[in-house]
């Protein structure tokens, strides 16, 4: 039989743990690349407006050019987009993003949002571009390897811990 | 009259010095009055809430918690998992401090367990606690992390792979508090939620003196021995007073680095403890006696004269680092001369005391005499 302190300290410790994943969930921060290249979603490409202003969640609009990305750092999982369409047409588009708590770095498509594609293609992660050595280092490893007959491979980027 | 006007300087005699003091530093500083009265209400919000965390163990007769110091390592660790884990604003301040909690709870339940270990001499006890918990702490923070507690930021990590970096920014949680309520009075910005947890916590205070474990406390700090014979469990308090302490030390630093806006990850708290001390002592609080308005007092005094000694000393002398001297030594000379002046009213009682069982020996022969 559990006694009732020990219940009670039990509902104390699972409570804090609740609101702790709860403050995890709502307080999770996100860096957005909100972006106006043009993408290809069922093969059909989707092209942004020579000029918008972006808005999230009815902060200051950033104006954006095409094929431009801006960064901005967001908390929570939804968050409120709202493209307006500044050269071209008087469109305005407002829409609901969902982010993936454990996606840090996320790319909002400007023209799929704009060509109102589903929801799903709205955000996808960044995937940062594979680091390339500069020529000057290839260049020193060459040297320090003497008779290898092919420079070392590339070194992968330093992979974050576990 | 005049006794009782003797009696109120030597009760007040480190506040009254103070306020001379400042009152002398502040116009040889040039300081201007705005920046002064902005700087000392950002600086209550700031640290008024560490001190509080002080007021407990001294009602219990432990003395000034050196030991608060474990706390202020826990609220670290919680804020650099956050920041590790991209948790921003409220939420993220919130995480770190429930994060503190069960550290600081096993932290404050070993200082009072040792400190139980050491009745009489708990002040020097926690001191050398704080020195020996920091060298783990360093073993956690600058080896552990990295290597066995994972940390998913490179950013955060030293150039090596593991350990932290020796200063982490908390741009995401910075003076989140403060500015929750925004409130500009006369072109001061007053940090309006900072103040309602100082009063929630001095609410706390004041409740949980008239509670059962505070009447119990205050028993135990006046005498151990009938606090025991009257069945109290004197360890056990002992050591829930300084669980409580450390518990609020994590919170307050949590509420001190939000404001500050950056981790010195090996330094943030190491002096939290001594400038808490000090600021309740300059408050007028001794060993054996505070409350909140000692804090209040103690707080706005001390960093009053942290603020316009460099400049009063760079004024009279040319060298602002005298002034900086001059206010570190008056700030440990505080607490040193607080313990000696402690240390002298208790002899100075039991010399009295001792006279009077003397005495009352004379008067009741006398009065046996008269009888016969």
């Amino acid at each position: 039989m559990i006694s009732r302190s020990a219940f009670q300290r039990s509902c104390v410790v699972l409570g804090l743990l609740g609101l702790s994943a709860f403050l995890f969930y709502i307080g999770k921060g996100h860096t957005l690349l909100l972006d106006t290249n043009a993408v290809t979603l069922d093969g059909k490409e989707l092209r942004s407006a020579e000029t918008v202003e972006v808005s999230i969640d009815g902060k200051e609009p950033e104006s954006m050019g095409r094929a431009e990305r801006v960064m901005v750092t967001v908390a929570g999982p939804r968050h409120r987009v709202s493209i307006e369409v500044v050269s071209g047409g008087d469109k305005k588009v407002e829409g609901r993003l969902s982010i993936p708590t454990f996606m840090d770095t996320a790319v909002v498509s400007i023209p799929a949002i704009l060509g109102e594609a589903p929801s799903r293609s709205w955000v996808t992660p960044f995937v940062p571009p594979p680091s390339e050595e500069a020529p000057a280092e290839k260049m020193q490893q060459q040297e320090e390897t003497p008779g290898a007959p092919a420079p070392a491979p590339a070194k992968a980027p330093a992979a974050p811990n576990p | 009259m005049n006794s009782k006007l003797r009696l109120f300087f030597i009760e007040n005699a480190v506040v009254i010095l103070f306020i001379l003091l400042i009152a002398v530093a502040i116009p040889v500083s040039g300081l201007p009055r705005q920046f002064l009265m902005q700087e000392i209400l950002m600086r209550l919000g700031r640290n008024s809430f560490l001190v509080i965390a002080l007021l407990l163990p001294i009602m219990a007769g432990m003395g000034l918690n050196f030991g608060m110091v474990l706390g202020a390592m826990a609220g670290q660790i919680g804020l650099i998992f956050i920041m590790d884990w991209g948790i921003v604003g409220i939420p993220g301040v919130l995480l770190a401090m429930i994060i503190s909690l069960p550290i600081s709870i096993f932290l404050g339940w070993l200082c009072g367990s040792i400190m139980n270990m050491a009745k009489g001499r708990e002040m020097v006890t926690g001191f050398i606690l704080a020195f020996f918990m920091n060298g783990l702490y360093m073993m956690i923070v600058l080896y552990a992390m990295g290597t066995l507690i994972p940390i998913m930021n490179p950013e955060m990590l030293l150039s090596r792979g593991y350990g932290i970096r020796n200063v982490v920014g908390l741009d995401g949680v910075r003076q989140c508090i403060d500015n929750l309520i925004p409130l500009k009075i006369g072109g001061l910005k007053i940090p309006v939620f900072s103040y309602l947890i100082i009063a929630a916590v001095s609410c706390f205070i004041v409740w949980f003196r008239k509670t059962k474990i505070g009447q119990d406390m205050r028993a135990v700090g006046q005498d151990r021995a009938v606090a025991d014979a009257a069945g109290i469990p004197v360890e056990r308090t002992r050591i829930m007073a300084i669980v409580i302490s450390t518990v609020l030390a994590g919170i307050g630093q949590v509420i001190f680095l939000q404001n500050l806006g950056t981790i010195n990850t090996t330094a943030s708290h190491e002096q939290i403890g001594m400038f808490s001390i000090a600021a309740l002592l300059i408050g007028g609080a001794s060993v054996t006696r505070a409350s909140i308005p000692n804090v209040l007092i103690g707080v706005t005094l001390f960093h009053l004269l942290f603020l316009v000694s460099p400049m009063a000393g760079k004024n009279l002398i040319g060298s602002a680092m005298l002034g900086e001297y001059f206010r570190q030594f008056v700030s440990y000379g505080v607490i040193a001369m607080a313990l000696v002046l402690y240390e002298w009213k208790r002899m100075t009682q039991e010399h009295e005391a001792r006279a009077e069982l003397r005495g009352g020996a004379a008067p009741a022969k006398g009065a046996k005499g008269g009888a016969a």
